[in-house]
């Protein structure tokens, strides 16, 4: 009997341990259980939003929760959260490029009824047009689903004292000038100076630094009818500019990434690069930079027609299937208001107000100087193009990049097998 | 009354007590099996749907069935040729070189070196670290510029090679990362297998005469095959599905020169959002990954 008895004494024990677990996962889940749920990367764009965040929550009394992801992980986690339409997250910070999947999706909300409710039609004017541009779907002409956050383009960075020294004083105008220069600096350099450094890992980085080259001479990647148009004089004369410079630049280049060229640059290594505005700050610390105020940033240089940089904004926009939307909404219009986007400024992520690149307590700053030529880089550049199947485009047109940088391919070849796939997928 | 409801109550609780206790052991599995079913069972038969589907990311439950197009898309994907065939040369490359050194790391220290555990210890360190770790270290270590390696060739004389950035080195570098991570792995199971062999044979061996080579082959060898085959399995089985290292060194770069199945797999699903094709892919690679153990144990008479 006494052994039954301890027998059943440890069973209630059991159902008890089981019952205490289920009701701390079920505490721990409400306690935990937020006002706004936001996706954002990590690097210095998630750290300014989650910031902004904190700062929301103690204005506002409420619960804000960060979920913060590198690149690719952001993007598998708003796309599965979107699929499967869970309302994880409330808001996304997205890459740009990612918008047309996101928003041909339906994972997006659109945001004109909640512009109505304030009383306007949109976001004012004090956004630049191009970053309001890349939050409608379509591009510029469709209803708006996101607001712009951090305001990127592309800028050329270059050492204006070896570029004087062979004859360039001012900005390098056009790519032979950047060739030309570039060229005898690596060749002077010994293999420890380059001329320039190239962004050419496989994928999205080598595209992203063709884009600028392949525009300056015209190229598109899609004709009116959304059809791949890779084989045109103006294509070859991009990718035959792309392969020279990637001969002044230093071995290896094939596996740089953005990391790579901007060590290359605050080293003192090399001379020029395209790169993107947050690598200023970089530059600018003596703490990891050989070059403080030596770099200067300019528009993409010209080659058959004017320069342009690529845009690569990063976007705020509230899920389809968040269940506080409009607390979302309230949350997006203050993070963009113009003191929100100064104190990210701030926070060293570029703005994207009119008001903000001007305000003369920044641009008197040495850390903020390259701002109107950012703004201006912004003003005239253009964006990747707008395809829902953009990620699988970019890398196979990456992939054919890759090659013909590695040596594996001629640059025709390479062109015709990028038709060839990007034409493939469009097609699918 | 009120007895009578007390009565009442107590004899529902007495009554969930003896259901909770008669059903006690399914509860406490409950949640395992619950997790199980969740996080195995759940995508894997949703992986075998889902490749018979053309995937649509606005809504996933109207995704169309298409039959077999996925799987006939893998005969014409020139990707996925080329994805299959680096990571045959990757899997045979590695795992060679890997089972040649850890054989003969084992072989030594059994023989010569038996009592030395310090050196047993330092030889499993780099089975001990993450691969993420071993590949960001490896990472920094073949940068052309400013890694180590190229700086020591550049010390003695040598050409300094890309590494993970060349095209033609690109592969061997993933191949040297994974070959220092597992080496300790094969040398540990050949160990392991060398400590547990019976000294009777060997002794009566050299009671006969018979030369070093006579004793590996007619005594070690056989004595550890049985080791041997398990330890290639798990080995090739797992370099089979070669990632981290990919992601973290070239990206599977440059030119596709280290694109690995498990990357191609991880890029049609979640960069392209291509899910069908990606479970398309996946079963393709369970089916070679069965096919090619079975074969092995068979061959290695261990399968029973």
């Amino acid at each position: 009997m006494r052994a039954r008895d301890g027998v059943l004494r440890q069973r209630r024990t059991y159902v008890g341990l089981v019952a205490g677990v289920a009701t701390a996962i079920g505490m721990t889940a409400a306690a935990w259980a937020a006002d706004l749920t936001l996706a954002v990367p990590v690097g210095s764009e998630g750290d300014g939003l989650r910031a902004a965040a904190a700062d929301y929550e103690k204005l506002k009394n409420i619960k804000v929760e960060i979920v913060q992801a590198p690149y690719a992980n952001l993007f598998e986690k708003a796309a599965n959260a979107g699929a499967q339409k869970t309302g994880d997250f409330d808001i996304v910070l997205m890459d740009d490029p990612w918008l047309p999947f996101f928003a041909e999706n339906g994972y997006l909300e659109p945001l004109g009824s909640y512009f109505k409710a304030m009383g306007t039609d949109g976001p004012d004017s004090d956004f630049l047009a191009k970053s309001l541009a890349l939050c409608r779907n379509p591009y510029n002409t469709g209803p708006y689903v996101c607001l712009p956050y951090v305001g990127n383009a592309q800028m050329f960075f270059y050492d204006p004292d070896q570029f004087a020294k062979h004859g360039v004083t001012g900005t390098p105008k056009t790519w032979d000038d950047v060739i030309k220069v570039a060229g005898e600096i690596t060749k002077e350099g010994g293999g420890n100076n380059f001329g320039y450094v190239m962004r050419a890992a496989e994928g999205n980085p080598v595209v992203a630094d063709f884009m600028p080259i392949f525009w300056s001479y015209g190229g598109q990647l899609f004709d009116k009818d959304r059809k791949p148009n890779l084989l045109t004089p103006e294509a070859k004369q991009a990718m035959d500019v792309f392969l020279k410079l990637k001969e002044v630049s230093p071995p290896g280049v094939e596996s740089f990434n953005a990391d790579e060229v901007g060590t290359y640059m605050a080293q003192g290594q090399a001379a020029s690069s395209i790169n993107w505005p947050n690598w200023v700050g970089t530059f600018e610390d003596p703490n990891q930079s050989k070059v403080v105020g030596k770099i200067a940033y300019s528009p993409i240089p010209s080659g058959t027609h004017a320069g342009s940089s690529e845009i690569g904004h990063w976007l705020m926009g509230i899920t389809s299937a968040s269940k506080h939307k409009q607390a979302a909404f309230d949350f997006m219009v203050w993070a963009t208001s113009p003191e929100q986007i100064k104190q990210s400024a701030l926070r060293g992520n570029p703005p994207v107000r009119f008001s903000v690149f001007t305000d003369p307590e920044l641009t008197s700053q040495k850390q903020f100087r390259h701002f109107p030529i950012l703004m201006n880089a912004i003003n005239f550049s253009t964006p990747r193009p707008r395809h829902p199947k953009w990620p699988e485009i970019e890398n196979a047109f990456g992939a054919e990049l890759s090659k013909a940088v590695a040596g594996q391919e001629t640059a025709d070849q390479a062109l015709q097998n990028a038709q060839k796939a990007i034409e493939a997928i469009v097609s699918r | 009354m009120a007895t009578s409801s007390v009565r009442d109550a107590a004899s529902t609780a007495l009554r969930l007590e003896v259901w909770v206790e008669r059903n006690l052991r399914y509860l406490l599995l409950a949640p395992t099996v619950i997790i199980l079913l969740g996080l195995t069972v759940f995508p894997t038969v949703y992986m075998y749907i889902v490749a018979f589907q053309k995937f649509d990311p606005s809504n996933p439950a109207a995704s169309q069935w298409i039959g077999f197009d996925n799987f006939a898309r893998l005969l014409s994907d020139d990707k996925f040729h080329n994805a299959l065939y680096r990571t045959f040369e990757f899997t045979f490359f590695a795992v060679s070189i890997e089972f040649a050194l850890g054989l003969g790391f084992a072989l030594l220290v059994d023989k010569h070196i038996r009592n030395l555990n310090f050196i047993k210890t330092v030889l499993l360190i780099p089975m001990m670290l993450p691969p993420i770790c071993v590949a960001i270290v490896w990472k920094l270590m073949y940068a052309p510029q400013f890694g180590v390696i190229n700086d020591i060739f550049k010390r003695v004389g040598l050409h300094p090679l890309q590494w993970a950035s060349g095209y033609d080195t690109a592969m061997l570098s993933v191949i040297i990362a994974d070959v220092w991570e597992w080496t300790p792995f094969v040398f540990l199971m050949c160990l392991a297998g060398l400590a547990s062999m019976p000294t009777e044979p060997f002794e009566a061996a050299d009671l006969d005469g018979a030369s070093s080579w006579q004793k590996f082959r007619d005594l070690t060898w056989p004595f550890l095959r049985p080791i041997v085959s398990i330890t290639l399995l798990l080995r090739i089985m797992d370099a089979f599905r070669l990632f981290d290292q990919v992601y973290v060194l070239t990206l599977g770069g440059p030119a596709a020169a280290t694109e690995t199945l498990s990357y191609y797999i991880y890029k049609v699903a979640f960069r392209f959002f291509d899910i069908g094709y990606a479970a398309a892919i996946s079963i393709f690679m369970l089916i070679v990954t069965l096919m090619f153990s079975t074969w092995l144990l068979k061959r290695m008479q261990i399968a029973d």
